[in-house]
This record gives C-alpha cells, structure tokens and sequence, in this order.
C-alpha cells in the first residue's frame, strides 16, 4: 500500500507518551515509514510540549526541522497557562514557519479552547494568518468541535485545524456542524476511530477542500488513515485535495 | 504505482486468505447507521478480500441470547463461523452445546446480559467451552483487565480473543500473553504507531488475529496496517488468517467432532 501522489501530512509529533509505550519514535524510523507509504512531509509538535512543558519542548521541534528540513513542518506548541507564555512562545519560534503553525491541546492542558487565557493567542492567530491545529474530542467541555464556530468567526483570518474530528461519529457530526457555520474551519483525520462510510459523509457535506489528511505519527499508525482515504468511495480528485493540497494551500504564505 | 482503489491498492490481500475475528451482522439499534445485513457484510469482505469471518449478531449482544441466536442462525453464510451469545444458565448450556458452536462472543457487561464471569456464576458455560476448545471472544470493555487475569487464571484451556483492545493495551497485555498462551486479540484497534509490527518483531504472530470492527469501521484500516508491516510473509499470513484457522481447528480436534 502506497499513496499514488506524495502525501502532505498536517498531523504528527516528536516525542513519547506517558499512557502506554511508543515505538519507533525516532525520525529516522519516523522517515522510514514517510518513505515507505509515500508522505512526503509531516508537520510536527512536541508531545512534551502537549503534555507538560512548552518552553522545553518546542526546542525538539526546532532540532528536527535543523536536521531535516525538507521533510518537516514545525507548529509551535503553547499553553494558555501561565498566562503570557503562549504569545512569547509564538514570538520566540515565529521561524518555524510563515504562517505560523500552532499547535493547542485544550484537553491535556485542561483548559476550555474559548477561555480567556486563549484570547491572546487568537488574537495572535488571526493577525498571522495562522494554521492553528487544535485537538479536538466528541463534546468535550474544553474542545468539544461545536465551541469552535464563534471562535472561527470572531478570528476569521485564523485557518482552524479541528485535529481528529472530534473523534468519535458523534464527534465527527459535530465538527462537520460547526465546519459548515464557519468557513474557517477544516477538518483533520488523524484518529484511531475509522468510522464506515464517515469520509464519504464528510466529503458529501463539505466538499473535499475542507478536509485534510492527518496520521497523528509517532502516536498512531499513518498507513490506517492512508488506507481509509485511498479506499474511501469519493472522486480520485477528492482523495488528492485531502491528501495533498489542501494543506498545501493552508501553509503557503 | 497502484492507483486510488481498494482493488489496487490491497491486490496481494487477495492471497492472504484474510479471515475476520471481529465481525457483526444484523440491524442494531445502537449503530443502526452503519448495520449490514448478511448481503452488505458479504459485499464489505469482498471488497476488501476478507474470505471469512466470525460474525455475532447485534440482536444476540444488544437484546436476547437466545433470539439472537436464532437471528444468527437466520443470517448464516458459508463464509461465516457464527459467534453464538452465551448465557450462563445450565438450560442455555444445553442449547448452546446442540449448535456444536466453534465460537461465542460474550457479553457479560451490566447493561448486557449481566452476569460474573467467576466460577460461581459462569462455570458451567465456561467449563464447557475450555473442553470444547470454543473460541471464546470478549470484548476488553466488556470485562476489564482485572476479571480478565482472573477468568484465564481460572480456565487456562479457554481459548481467549479479546476484542477491541485498543492501543494502550500493551502494559497489560504482555504480562497476560506472557502468563497465558490461551489469550489471543484481534487487530482492529491495535493501531498505535508500528505497533503491529514491534510487536511481531519482539514477541512473535502467534497471539494476533485480523479484525476489522465490521461493520462499524472500515476494514481498510486494519488492513493497511497489516500490509505495509515490515514483518515476515508467514508471519503476515498467520495473523490474516492461519492463526484463527488452527484455533477453530482445534474445536473439531478436542470435541472429537468432524470438520
């Protein structure tokens, strides 16, 4: 199995996880995999930075995207806790990427994605003309898809990644409901949750152009979310834009 | 290069023998979005090259044992190895051992069919399906690690598949794979980052079985992370369908029944 085109993937990490054990997370495995199923570039964030500490774990990103710059995209991961040390973190890494590429994790962060503490960096956002991919999950109260309308249409230079979909069908109803109130929002397939006939629905209601292929390397497998898009019942034409050049378009300056 | 279709992108699958350890037929209540009947369960395998399946029925998991049963048996197919539901009750042992099953899928949760998998309550059915080599599925959410390590410790002959494990599985899988060669778990959800084939390199084949979740999920899935692998071809072969095969074989060789 092998995508035909190469494949621009808007959706990985660097690092491990703390709940069950990563396997072959280092990049030349991760770059092994890329070639192999024909992905030609990752965008990454760092997981540290996800789970416990932005300022020491962005500079991961920076040393991947030294070493292989041809291969990776850096966001720029920040936690709206404490207050101040998001926007100085996208200052401090604005050359990763123009666009800025930012990275939200409402739910390990614990912190509602619409709080005040997320404001700034919004605000930031939408200044950039950001891509800001933030995690999202079936009704959650922090990034649940449905708290992200308001949020798209108050920031509407800001390009929304909703990062899973919200995960679940249910999840995935919500995120195609709050994808069509704001023309801002794009979905993200990276999940473990590959739903029968959920891509044809999403391709369906949207149009392919707001959906983008995601694998959530080194945390979950690329090649299953590969093979639902390469499989799924939708236009070859289709399959290319959400492979491929959607995120491209995204992240042209 | 194989262009965009499940047709060209999974062709050598069609050697493989692929046979399905997580399959379910029968309208749902719960997934009635997705349900298929045994016509739309058929078409799905084709398209992906899955010869076989072991199929439970909603009506079986959602509702009664017994009427489930009957609805299996209803939506047969030669290509099926139907999962009988399985109660506890004596009277339902006797019912279950005229089906001469070859496997069950067991749902036991509080909003199921409500029973203790311990000796005290399930022994009979359980006792009959350690001698009778039934391949025995469970789901993980439906019993827990915890029961689990109590229900191989007590019936160590079972032959075991959990279901639907997931992908943070592995801090308490390995120690059960290492305690119990009975215990065997389908792939459709084993998706975390190489970790099919990390798991083939380090401990062997021979505990995985190909599922896919029908027909909730894509089996594209559960396939593209079985063909892009970087494991060996009988290794591959084994966990598409060759261990699935010796386990059922084995019902036919201890209950002294023909094939």
């Amino acid at each position: 199995m092998r995508s035909p085109i190469p494949v621009m993937d808007c959706h990985g990490h660097i690092g491990v996880h703390p709940d069950f054990p990563a396997y072959k997370t280092d990049c030349e495995a991760m770059l092994a995999v890329m070639d192999a199923l024909n992905i030609e570039k990752l965008a990454v964030t760092s997981t540290l930075a996800c789970y416990n500490d932005c300022p020491r774990g962005n500079p991961e990103v920076e040393e991947v995207l030294r070493r292989h710059p041809d291969r990776f995209l850096g966001y720029v991961t920040v936690n709206p806790n404490p207050p101040g040390q998001a926007v100085a973190e996208l200052e401090r890494w604005s050359a990763f990427h123009r666009p800025p590429l930012i990275k939200l994790h409402p739910g390990l962060h614990k912190y509602p994605v619409h709080g005040a503490n997320y404001k700034p960096v919004w605000e930031y956002a939408d200044q950039h003309e950001a891509v800001v991919l933030v995690h999202t999950w079936d009704s959650d109260p922090n990034c649940g898809p449905l708290l992200f309308p308001c949020i798209a249409k108050e920031h509407p230079r800001a390009r929304i990644l909703l990062g899973h979909a919200g995960v679940t069908w249910r999840g995935y109803m919500q995120a195609m409901e709050a994808a069509e109130a704001a023309p801002n929002l794009y979905l993200d397939l990276a999940g473990s949750h590959h739903h029968r006939l959920i891509l044809e629905k999403c391709v369906d209601r949207l149009g392919a152009a707001r959906i983008l292929f995601g694998s959530d390397m080194p945390f979950l497998e690329a090649s299953m979310t590969l093979a639902q898009v390469l499989t799924a019942d939708i236009a070859d034409a289709s399959k290319e834009q959400i492979l491929r050049t959607n995120f491209l378009e995204l992240i042209r300056g | 290069m194989p262009g965009y279709s499940a047709a060209e992108q999974f062709s050598e699958a069609a050697a493989w023998d692929l046979f399905d350890a997580n399959a379910r037929v029968g309208s749902s209540g719960v997934h009635g979005h997705l349900a298929l009947d045994r016509a739309g369960l058929l078409s799905e395998m084709d398209r992906f090259f899955i010869r076989s399946a072991v199929v439970s029925h909603w009506r079986g998991e959602e509702y009664d044992a017994e009427i489930g049963n009957l609805a299996l048996a209803a939506d047969n197919d030669p290509r099926f190895t139907p999962a009988w539901a399985a109660l506890p009750d004596r009277s339902f042992v006797e019912a279950l051992e005229a089906r001469q099953p070859r496997a069950v899928r067991i749902t036991p949760g509080t909003t199921q069919h409500n029973f203790s998998l311990r000796s005290w309550c399930a022994g009979a059915v359980l006792e009959f399906l350690q001698d009778h080599a039934v391949v025995t599925l469970i789901a993980l959410a439906d019993i827990g690690w915890t029961e689990l390590e109590t229900l191989l410790q007590n019936f160590p002959r079972l032959p075991l598949v959990l279901l639907d494990i997931g992908y943070r599985a592995d801090r308490y899988l390995f120690p059960l794979l290492d305690r119990f060669p009975s215990l065997h778990f389908d792939t459709a959800t084993y998706l975390a980052h190489r970790q099919l084939e990390h798991h083939v390199q380090k401990r062997g084949a021979d505990a995985l079985l190909f599922g896919t979740r029908l027909p909730l999920f894509t089996p594209a899935s559960a396939l593209g992370v079985l063909a892009s692998a970087a494991i060996s071809d009988p290794n591959r072969l084994a966990i598409a369908g060759g261990n699935l095969r010796r386990l059922l074989a084995e019902v036919v060789t201890r209950s002294g029944r023909q094939a």
